[in-house]
């Protein structure tokens, strides 16, 4: 980073672009194996390994009734101040909006 | 290579490492390869109750593959320093 | 290989000790470390299988000399074989590890 080029830093040329100008920001990241992430993202590599900050996890678990067979949907929160998660369980990464 | 060098940094200090069948182990980070395999000392499953497994572990490698989530202690994060690596990386290609 | 060396981060330290290997579908192997590669392949001697279940006590199948092929290693434990020897294994309850879930 000798000398940011504000023009270059702004082209989006391959999807990991879109992740590069996402640094610092929060990101919702979809896993695999029902679970979500959100966090600000601090660090990405070409695997889509990344660490993020004030994370939010969600975890989704579908239970069957042993009665009824109805699907009992339930999610699981928790929160992790620094998360290293590996690129291999990652099935995408949507930016923040922007307005 | 980042986040070798980054995992380097952390050599000593304690981490989560959550796998991916669930099982969560806290440790010391004793070393790390380039392929993110890792070894921890002074190893403790985080449930154990349901993960007796383990009992008789003291220290471990884990393959870098089955690695989910690594938990950082958050001392040992700088942002900055992180932010302005991964923008080299993405330069670098 | 010669960082790889230094640092250590190998099974080095770990052969000729009594180690516990969980496999990728679950099952934890325990027998003694003679070799290791680059490819976390494992040779183990005088090995057992213990299996777990929520109704009996760890059942312990002798398997002998093995060779693990390293893809389906998740982890590699060096057992404290004193803690090991005062574990009751027949009073143990528990559910099998589940295996790696890659999707």
């Amino acid at each position: 980073m000798a000398e940011p080029e504000p023009m270059e830093e702004a082209t989006v040329r391959e999807p990991l672009d879109l992740i590069r100008l996402s640094l610092d920001e929060r990101i919702y990241v979809k896993l695999r194996g029902e679970r979500e992430i959100r966090g600000r993202l601090h660090a990405y590599d070409q695997h889509l390994n990344m660490i993020l900050g004030d994370v939010e996890e969600t975890m989704t678990t579908v239970e069957i009734d042993d009665e009824t067979y109805e699907e009992i949907i339930k999610t699981q929160k928790r929160t992790i101040p620094f998360l290293f998660v590996r690129g291999d369980g990652v099935i995408l990464i949507s930016p923040p909006l922007r307005s | 290579m980042l986040f070798y060098s980054y995992f380097k940094t952390l050599v000593g200090k304690e981490v989560t490492v959550e796998l991916k069948n669930d099982l969560a182990i806290t440790g010391v980070l004793h070393s790390v390869d380039q392929y993110l395999n890792i070894k921890l000392t002074s190893t403790r499953v985080v449930d154990e109750a349901k993960y007796p497994h383990m009992m008789s572990v003291r220290n471990c490698f884990i393959r870098g593959s089955v690695v989910r989530y690594v938990h950082l202690p958050p001392g040992s994060v700088d942002v900055e320093i992180l932010h302005d690596a991964t923008r080299r990386e993405a330069k670098g290609g | 290989m010669a960082d790889h060396k230094a640092q250590g981060s190998g099974l080095v330290n770990m052969v000729d000790s009594v180690i516990a290997v969980i496999t990728n579908d679950g099952r934890h192997i325990v027998g003694v470390l003679r070799g290791y590669d680059q490819a976390t392949n494992l040779v183990l001697e005088d090995s057992h299988e213990r299996v777990y279940s929520t109704k009996s006590g760890v059942d312990v199948v002798a398997l002998g000399l093995y060779v693990i092929r390293g893809d389906n290693v998740a982890m590699v434990g060096e057992i404290d074989e004193e803690t090991d020897a005062s574990l009751d294994l027949q009073s143990i309850r528990a559910a099998p590890l589940k295996p790696i879930m890659h999707g």
